[in-house]
């Protein structure tokens, strides 16, 4: 897929592209782009086009990822990324599945008992994202701004110079539990339900993994190592 | 999954071969694409080693001993819009015409490929009465070696039942694992705390 640059019209963009839509949102981007390129809408949200382009093409695009360049970003830039997503899964994507969900084990026939336990791995699952979305707020983030606050009043020139290591992507358990939903729906469903409803509740848990992946692709493999680079510095 | 096709064009054209194979592992991923601009430089390579044949009507004619005990596998690159209706045994892919008409043709020549002979659908994702017994366990939340020791099987069997497990169902998970032992009635929705 082709990347996109600078002078592309973001409308253009977005309409081929419609994925991007929470993604533009997350930086402050709402529809009703007109004909402004990326760069100008940037300039207006006084955005880092750069910073905004690579999330953009690193969500559109598995194989691209950037990484040295990835590494160049601030870290408050890259928890503040993270922190927007964690809340759009929270606010939006979990409580969008849930509504469709909800509809689909109600409306199919009743005594179908692999819808309720659908239901009840989704629940299973959402408590896991929560739980990592909960702890995120409470320690990981702050921990990590703080080692960011400690090197600036270091010496604020050493976090240039930081000597990254590269990231290992860990067996996420979240990415791991959301492919199972997906599969047990694809291979395992049976009984009667309905079809449009499951459509939609296997459309919106698709489009949190895909979410999810470029996430944990960041965190894993960017954030932390980044992390412990800085714990390097601090000590 | 689908072994790669192994294909060799045999073209002297550059932007012919690069079209061809970027349609290629677009639309009939997985290939392996070797190109030759020359038939000689094939004939090192060895010809049988692959699976199908791109080249153009000069080297085919000038090569019949080789091509035509291959007219199955092998397809001609003619520079021309349609097929012009003169019979013909042989695949054409007519360059002037537009992609997806292209795209067409080539699927006829890997009709064979597509025809779901190897995967047999049936049978397949069964689980066995031991990977029955090995899941069971598993879903209660014990660990390995105790499954071991309850079935009196050895750790590395259970390992491998575990793995069969997994590749059977997709399901990677613990709890992926429990519900699909419930929705299947292999364990009964009481006996498991979710």
């Amino acid at each position: 897929m082709p990347l996109v640059y600078p002078n592309m019209r973001l409308s253009e963009v977005v309409e081929e592209h419609p994925s991007l839509i929470p993604v533009i949102n997350r930086f402050g981007i709402r529809l009703g782009l007109g004909d402004k390129t990326v760069k100008t809408i940037c300039d207006e949200h006084a955005l880092d086009t750069d910073f905004l382009l690579t999330m953009i093409n690193t969500f559109l695009n598995e194989e691209y990822f950037p990484e040295k360049k990835l590494q160049t970003f601030h870290a408050s830039q890259i928890i503040d990324y993270l922190r927007k997503t964690n809340q759009y899964y929270q606010r939006h994507q979990l409580p969008n599945i849930e509504r469709h969900l909800t509809s689909f084990i109600t409306m199919s026939v009743p005594g179908n008992n692999t819808l309720g336990l659908i239901g009840r791995f989704f629940s299973s699952f959402k408590e896991e994202l929560t739980a990592r979305i909960r702890q995120d707020e409470e320690s990981c983030f702050p921990y990590c701004m703080s080692l960011c606050e400690q090197l600036r009043e270091a010496n604020a020139e050493t976090i240039d110079g930081l000597q990254i290591p590269t990231g290992q992507q860990a067996d996420d358990p979240i990415e791991a539990l959301l492919n199972d939903l997906k599969n047990i729906m694809v291979k395992h469903l049976s009984g009667e339900y309905d079809e449009n409803l499951c459509y939609a509740v296997f459309f919106a848990i698709a489009s949190l993994e895909k979410d999810i992946k470029q996430h944990n692709r960041i965190r894993y493999r960017i954030l932390n190592p980044m992390v412990s680079a800085m714990e390097r510095l601090c000590q | 999954m689908h072994r790669s096709k192994r294909i060799a064009l045999i073209l002297p054209d550059t932007l012919q071969s690069l079209g061809l194979v970027s349609l290629l592992t677009d639309y009939f991923a997985p290939v392996e694409v070797t190109y030759f601009p020359t038939f000689e430089a094939l004939g090192t390579a060895g010809g049988d080693s692959f699976d199908y044949f791109f080249t153009n009507a000069d080297t085919m004619v000038l090569n019949t001993d080789f091509f035509l005990p291959r007219r199955g596998k092998t397809a001609i690159l003619i520079d021309n819009t349609e097929e012009t209706g003169a019979l013909s045994s042989t695949n054409r892919i007519t360059t002037r015409s537009t992609q997806e008409v292209i795209i067409e043709q080539l699927q006829e020549l890997f009709t064979n490929d597509y025809a779901a002979n190897g995967l047999s659908a049936e049978n397949n994702k069964e689980l066995s009465t031991r990977e029955t017994d090995v899941l069971q366990q598993i879903v209660k939340g014990i660990t390995n070696k105790e499954i071991a020791d309850k079935l009196n099987i050895s750790l590395n069997t259970v390992l491998t039942h575990r793995k069969n497990i997994t590749a059977k169902l997709g399901i990677k998970t613990v709890s992926g694992l429990t519900f699909y032992a419930i929705m299947n009635g292999i364990i009964s929705g009481d006996e498991i705390e979710l």
